[in-house]
């Protein structure tokens, strides 16, 4: 639970100082434990209106979060929703089928291929992906002009706004094998190419296309993240003669890291949610081969083949999946000296 | 969301469609979405609702038959044909065939596909259906591209509408179990003689009424439709004349042929996907239905997809792709194409296959602002100097049903409803259907409807898809191409056979139904180069062995009990 640490430079010492970053050290544990000598019922006196003030979030949280888990029983029947009007109704009265539904998966290669394309993106993302707002911040945060700051940091978000019907309406018309591009091309003697519809670079081009609609708009956290760093210590940096570039390795870069290190536990959770909506509008260009990932598979086999059992079982399994992601990523986060998500 | 991709595939495709005989658009559309080969009858949890119904126990349920015959067709049906008007139409002695106002006044939800975008709701053409019918329809118009992605949503909800259309390519999954659970029996009201009280619906074709049959009791309204195929070589006749291309009748004369018109670099590609047409050409069963892609072999029941001639249509159309005859817009599948018509317009490429009703619906649209522009349809050509073998389609593939829920009011309503939308043509009741009102919708330039943007607008699927009349092909302002639809249905119904399950509506056993649903993709990857015609094979036997042996032993059975529709 608690960290060393020696600091190494000048730079990183005053971050340690300055910066709140460690309530793993010396505080936190000493204030938890005076906390539970007082009883439970004198601390629930004292926090009642904090208490009443979130219970309409923790009804909330219930009610849509946590209820619906238990409709995954489904998952080992062979539901028909149809039984009844009653979802409820229905799920007393579908057949159970026990592990069949998963048994299934287990043979079905086309679930397979969901999964490897799944963690192939996933991580194709994380290092295509994941570092470029960050990049893009630090460029942001380094351009003095306020008019262009703000020009270029509209710019960089507006496509974020866009719906992924445009963009990829968009990337067709560029790089289809109708569009621009392969026209260009023809006219001038060469062959046409069709970059939209090519199982083999497709992961290439579904993250090339959330990087130009996205990238810009992740960069907001870090820029937060960045406006927090004291100018002072750029400055004490200055005097003792870090160039531009030290003064990013060892100022900069060691403020965002629990910005960094938390996005990063939050991306490996979601690291079997690559993008829905977006390759289901693709999925019929390059066939599932190439472009079915968990949810999509899900999708197709829940929706659109009413195969609901089986589709709530991939489900569950990608939720146990995605859980013991997090847990990895959120203790890889500890070690490294970083808050993570939560703490024992 | 797949609400947008809707929108992107059925946005463009909207105007082109506008213009249609609102009776014939329904068609096409289906086809539009992507005609789910392999998406049809399912299956429910228990025996009694599985199989078909026939014989002694369908004729206790069927309505009686009672012929209108207000117009005498001057192309009669011919070979499983539509029925064809092409000589002028008196607009001014339009029979009426409902006398009196059989709707009490109720109000009656209505969800249904829509291809095209769906007018408001409170328009001019609703407000005179709804005053001519008596009862005040309310219109749930979706996507109907789309439409398998939220019928299924909104029949497991406890709020399902008074009435649902569902057409039958769309009943895939668990949607037979939806159909019987949720929705009511018309037998009641319709079976036997007491269909007489809605004459227009007492004249709508057996065939039609058999495949209204869900688990044994009448459940459907039908639209009934010729069994000849309803996918169309179409090509640009005004640019094959000015080139002077000749109409392939082999499919290797096509193969040629394409690579003679392609020519990228000036942007024009010979065709469009080409594979329900080599299905076709080949020889391969339809594939619209589960059960109609059983056919007898000798004595033992084959599937479509273990045919040589299946993988043969496969390859064929594959080398179609490999070859670059087709237009790279094909190449992206149905979610995300733009819609074909546009492109055939711009001459962008020159043969691609359709519903029949494009044949009018295309030449109408452009007739305003492309004159020379000229769509024709060619002769399914046959593969290797024979005849084709056409396999039939289903006589009725659009039904409309009512909650089970609706009361005895509500169900008349909708009867009274549907007995307008099936008057037959030469009506007031058809014209008002399919053209709107005079001055408003159409205007009449030499004896001829003519429709306007706001006909083309608001005339537009909706009320054609509760009931209609047997099969007709008319075309007023088109004469030619009625004549032209019909006469291609009568060539093309020479060559037609029906396989074995033909004209029954049949729900397999529910273990069975996901057995093929990935095949359609199958095959698209194929002709697209992404996957092998060996994948098919593996396919095949996989899916013998997960279940098509003991199918096929199902359907033995039925055979046996019901016999087929041709014996």
């Amino acid at each position: 639970m608690s960290h060393s640490t020696v600091p190494r430079s000048r730079a990183e010492a005053d971050e340690t100082e300055k910066t709140p970053v460690a309530p793993g050290g010396a505080t936190g544990p000493r204030g938890k434990r005076s906390s539970a000598k007082l009883g439970l019922r004198v601390r629930f006196r004292r926090d009642r209106v904090l208490l009443l003030m979130t219970l309409p979030a923790v009804v909330l949280i219930l009610l849509f979060n946590y209820v619906p888990i238990l409709g995954n029983v489904v998952a080992f029947q062979d539901y028909d929703p149809y039984i009844s009007d009653n979802g409820v109704v229905s799920i007393l009265h579908s057949p159970w089928v026990g592990m069949e539904n998963f048994q299934r998966l287990f043979e079905d290669s086309a679930f397979w291929e969901a999964v490897r394309n799944t963690l192939v993106l996933f991580f194709l993302q994380l290092v295509l992906y994941f570092p470029i707002p960050i990049m893009l911040a630090l460029l942001i945060n380094s351009v003095v002009r306020p008019r262009i700051r703000a020009v270029s940091q509209a710019i960089l978000y507006l496509p974020h706004f866009f719906s992924w019907v445009l963009v990829i309406a968009v990337f067709q018309q560029l790089f289809g094998g109708a569009g621009i591009l392969s026209q260009l091309l023809r006219q001038h003697g060469y062959d046409g190419i069709d970059i939209m519809t090519d199982p083999e670079t497709f992961k290439f081009l579904i993250t090339a296309q959330s990087v130009w609609k996205d990238a810009g708009w992740g960069i907001i956290v870090f820029l937060a993240a960045l406006a927090s760093v004291n100018p002072d210590l750029y400055e004490a940096a200055a005097m003792d003669g870090a160039n531009r570039w030290r003064r990013m390795w060892h100022v900069t870069l060691p403020a965002l890291r629990p910005v960094i290190a938390l996005l990063l536990v939050l991306r490996v959770g979601d690291a079997l949610t690559v993008g829905f909506e977006q390759i289901l509008l693709q999925r019929d260009a390059v066939g599932p081969g190439a472009s079915e990932v968990l949810d999509t598979f899900v999708w197709w086999n829940g929706v659109r083949n009413q195969d609901f059992g089986y589709a709530a079982a991939a489900g569950l399994i990608k939720g146990v999946i995605s859980l013991g992601l997090v847990l990895v990523a959120n203790k890889v986060a500890h070690l490294m000296g970083e808050q993570g998500v939560y703490q024992k | 969301m797949t609400p947008n991709a809707a929108s992107l595939s059925a946005g463009p495709s909207g105007p082109s469609r506008r213009s249609f005989l609102a009776s014939t658009a329904v068609a096409t559309a289906a086809v539009a979405g992507g005609m789910p080969l392999l998406a049809a009858c399912g299956g429910t949890d228990s025996g009694s609702r599985e199989g078909t119904t026939s014989g002694k126990d369908a004729k206790k349920i069927l309505p009686a038959y009672v012929a209108s015959n207000v117009v005498t067709p001057d192309i009669p049906s011919k070979n499983g044909s539509s029925v064809g008007f092409s000589s002028k139409l008196d607009l001014a002695t339009l029979k009426t065939s409902v006398p009196e106002k059989l709707g009490k006044g109720g109000k009656v939800t209505v969800m249904s596909p829509f291809w095209g975008s769906p007018p408001k709701s409170d328009n001019a053409y609703y407000t005179a259906m709804n005053a001519l019918i008596g009862v005040d329809v309310v219109w749930q118009n979706q996507d109907g591209n789309t439409y398998d992605q939220k019928l299924g949503a909104v029949l497991a909800s406890s709020d399902v509408p008074d009435v649902v259309v569902v057409p039958g390519w769309n009943m895939g999954g668990k949607i037979p179990s939806a159909i019987l659970s949720k929705f009511a029996d018309l037998g009641p009201y319709l079976s036997g003689d007491k269909v007489k009280e809605y004459p227009n619906l007492a004249a709508i074709p057996t065939d039609a009424w058999q495949r209204a049959l869900f688990g044994g009791k009448l459940r459907g309204l039908p639209m009934p439709s010729s069994y000849v195929t309803n996918i169309v070589p179409f090509y640009r006749k005004d640019l094959f004349d000015k080139n002077g291309y000749q109409v392939p009748t082999t499919t290797d004369e096509f193969t040629a042929l394409a690579k003679e018109i392609t020519n990228a670099k000036a942007k024009v590609w010979a065709c469009g996907d080409m594979k329900w047409t080599a299905f076709n050409s080949f020889g391969v069963p339809s594939g619209g239905e589960k059960p109609l892609g059983w056919i007898l072999e000798g004595d033992k029941l084959v599937n479509r997809i273990e045919l040589d001639s299946y993988l043969e249509a496969l390859e064929w159309t594959r080398k179609l792709f490999a070859a670059g005859y087709v237009h790279p817009d094909f190449k992206l599948g149905k979610s995300q194409a733009v819609d074909p018509s546009t492109k055939f317009a711009a001459g962008e490429f020159l043969i691609y296959n359709n519903d029949i009703s494009s044949w009018y619906g295309q030449q109408a649209s452009q007739a305003a602002q492309n004159p020379q522009f000229q769509i024709w349809g060619m002769d399914i050509f046959g593969h290797g100097g024979a005849d084709p073998v056409i396999y039939a389609t289903q006589p009725a593939n659009i039904f409309a049903f009512v909650n089970k829920k609706a009361s005895e009011a509500v169900i008349r309503d909708v009867l009274a409803v549907a007995n307008v939308t099936a008057a037959p043509y030469g009506t007031k009741e058809y014209m008002l259907t399919n053209y709107g009102v005079e001055g408003t919708h159409y205007s009449v330039k030499d004896g001829v409807p003519v429709k306007n943007d706001k006909g083309n607008q608001e005339v537009l699927n909706a009320f054609v898809m509760v009931a209609s009349p047997a099969s007709t092909i008319a075309h007023p302002d088109f004469p030619d191409i009625a004549k032209g639809q019909v006469e291609w249905q009568q060539r093309m119904g020479a060559f037609t056979r029906k396989s074995a399950f033909y004209g029954m509506q049949i729900t397999e056993p529910s273990r069975w139904t996901n057995l093929s649903n990935d095949f359609e993709q199958l095959e698209d990857d194929i002709v697209r180069g992404r996957k092998k015609i060996s994948d098919m094979q593996a396919a095949v036997s996989d899916w013998k062995k997960k279940g098509g042996d003991e199918l096929r032993a199902w359907y033995r059975k039925l055979l046996d009990d019901n016999g087929t529709a041709t014996s």
